[in-house]
């Protein structure tokens, strides 16, 4: 591979989506992403070679790969598996070298990392019990309220006057929902409400961590500007988010290839 | 000497009336609904159509349920807690804990031999262990409710589900029957994982026998051997457990009109709002 930079790719096979990320040198090159469909094989190579080929290059330039997220096992190439959480912690200081917190709002999971100056993982927690503080939560909303996953945000930030809910659990906050429409509350106000409580728990498992500054929200929860501004009112500073959220694990993995050569 | 009993559920809205020693003349089960005005009055309505009374016959009401207060028309409101304590003390006097499967809560109560309540303990935050967890599956699994108990017991083995969230285990259960599992299988590994999260609330009380389940939960045969399963032993099941709540309701009105208080005549007869 003589002068010709020797690249590298990180894969996070996870539950909804498959994202893929090459870099070389510290420098992004190409990324892909798909809906996983459920089938982890098959769509894991298809996204890797949607990046190459956005790139401009063939397998065969490949130095390395990292594969991370629940498919990892499922890669059909040869990979090594690193944590999605230290993929998560990589990726995000790789936009924000000063980065101490991350926290990662899936679309099932919330995970929450605090990181020693290094940009270590010093220590997590995830929140696999309780759907209250995840990003299912917010899908639930999305399809009673009839809207777009994209228009939540946006949608929210409009309310001024966000409903409380009497209730953290997720099912008796849908059938909550239901009755809070009939009675006419507005869907943003309804919304603002839903961000809160999700915001409320993540802060909780933040504050459990002993989160330092700077925080980093990603995941494809970070897309959604109302949850931003939720968690960040919830935590008491500003959480700066990444370009692409949902990358950052795929980003970090590839990054992870790149410095972690055996 | 007759008694009425309301029970204003989450989901369901009972009554009952009982002649002058306990008796039961007229019962009536319809839905809490999203229409509530009116609602405990015309249910009221429906039980002393059945028994050829009038609600001025009535010696005393008693409501209970979450939506209690919004009885304009009942003499006392009393918790759901001591209703289903005196409920369960008529249908089964040896009874020592009391399992409470509802719509949207469960609960455990500890009586003492004479059937006082001593403690109890229960869950609302969380669908998990609630009525409400076997209604989102069912919906999901697209077979009704009422199907579910009889269903899971020609299941072969119960499938392990490692969620307590209803709403991961809805996402488990599709995957799941994506993998080949039996309807059957799935609906006893979720019997059995509700069974479990109730009875470990429960064991925070100390389970002591005999152990009697009520409330819609326990009109599912699956769910009540899941039950048995979890803790060692048969229970009893009254046969028409959504009434305990609102059977024992009359009855503290009979013990009370027994102890000699007067109930107010002055009861409102106009149409009731709930949550509102």
């Amino acid at each position: 591979m003589s002068g010709e930079r020797a690249c590298f790719a990180g894969v996070d096979i996870g539950s909804a989506f498959i994202k893929a990320v090459l870099v070389s040198r510290q420098k992004i090159l190409a990324s892909a992403m798909r809906p996983s469909g459920g089938r982890y094989r098959e769509t894991a190579g298809d996204v890797l070679e949607t990046a190459l080929a956005q790139a401009g290059l063939s397998r065969e330039r490949l130095a390395g790969i990292v594969v991370t997220g629940v498919g990892a096992d499922s890669a059909p190439f040869p990979a090594r598996s690193v944590s999605d959480i230290s993929c998560q912690a990589r990726g995000c200081r790789f936009h924000f070298p000063s980065a101490r917190t991350v926290i990662d709002i899936g679309g099932q999971f919330t995970k929450a990392a605090r990181l020693n100056t290094e940009g270590r993982v010093a220590d997590f927690l995830i929140s696999e019990k309780c759907a209250a503080g995840s990003g299912r939560f917010l899908q639930i909303m999305a399809r009673i309220l009839q809207i777009e996953w994209e228009e939540i945000g946006p949608l929210s930030l409009k309310s001024k006057t966000p409903v409380e809910f009497s209730t953290n659990c997720a099912v008796f906050a849908e059938s909550e929902t239901v009755s809070r429409l009939a009675e006419g509350a507005r869907p943003e106000d309804l919304l603002a409400g839903v961000h809160r409580a999700v915001a409320a728990k993540v802060a909780m498992q933040a504050k459990r961590l002993k989160m330092e500054p700077e925080a980093v929200l990603t995941g494809g929860g970070a897309e959604d500007a109302g949850l931003v501004r939720a968690v960040s009112e919830a935590l008491g500073l500003e959480v700066l988010v990444p370009e692409k959220p949902r990358l950052t694990a795929a980003l970090g993995a590839a990054c992870l290839a790149e410095e972690n050569q055996p | 000497m007759p008694f009425a009993g309301i029970d204003i559920g989450s989901t369901m809205t009972k009554a009952v009336i009982t002649d002058g020693e306990g008796k039961v003349l007229g019962s009536i089960i319809g839905p809490t609904g999203a229409e509530h005005r009116h609602l405990a009055l015309q249910v009221m309505g429906e039980a002393l159509d059945k028994t050829g009374l009038v609600l001025e016959a009535l010696d005393f009401i008693v409501a209970t349920g979450y939506g209690r207060i919004n009885v304009p028309f009942a003499d006392k409101q009393i918790t759901e807690i001591t209703c289903h304590a005196r409920g369960i003390r008529a249908l089964f006097p040896t009874a020592r804990t009391v399992i409470d499967i509802g719509g949207q809560d469960s609960k455990g109560i500890k009586l003492d031999a004479g059937g006082k309540v001593i403690n109890f303990v229960m869950n609302d935050k969380c669908a998990a262990g609630t009525g409400r967890f076997l209604e989102v599956i069912a919906d999901s699994l697209g077979i009704p409710l009422a199907e579910m108990g009889d269903l899971s017991l020609t299941a072969k083995e119960a499938v392990s589900i490692s969620n307590t969230c209803t709403v991961f285990a809805e996402h488990e259960v599709t995957s799941r029957l994506a993998e080949g599992v039996g309807i059957p299988e799935i609906i006893a590994g979720l019997h059995a994982a509700i069974a479990g999260r109730v009875v470990n609330l429960v064991r925070t009380l100390g389970i002591q026998k005999d152990v009697a389940v009520t409330g819609g939960g326990a009109m599912n045969i699956g769910l009540i051997r899941a039950v048995e399963n979890q803790v060692g032993f048969p229970v009893l099941v009254p046969a028409e457990p959504l009434l305990t709540g609102a059977l024992g309701a009359a009855l503290l009105g009979m013990d009370f009109t027994a102890r000699g208080v007067v109930p107010n005549r002055a009861r409102k007869l106009e149409g009731v709002t709930f949550f509102q």
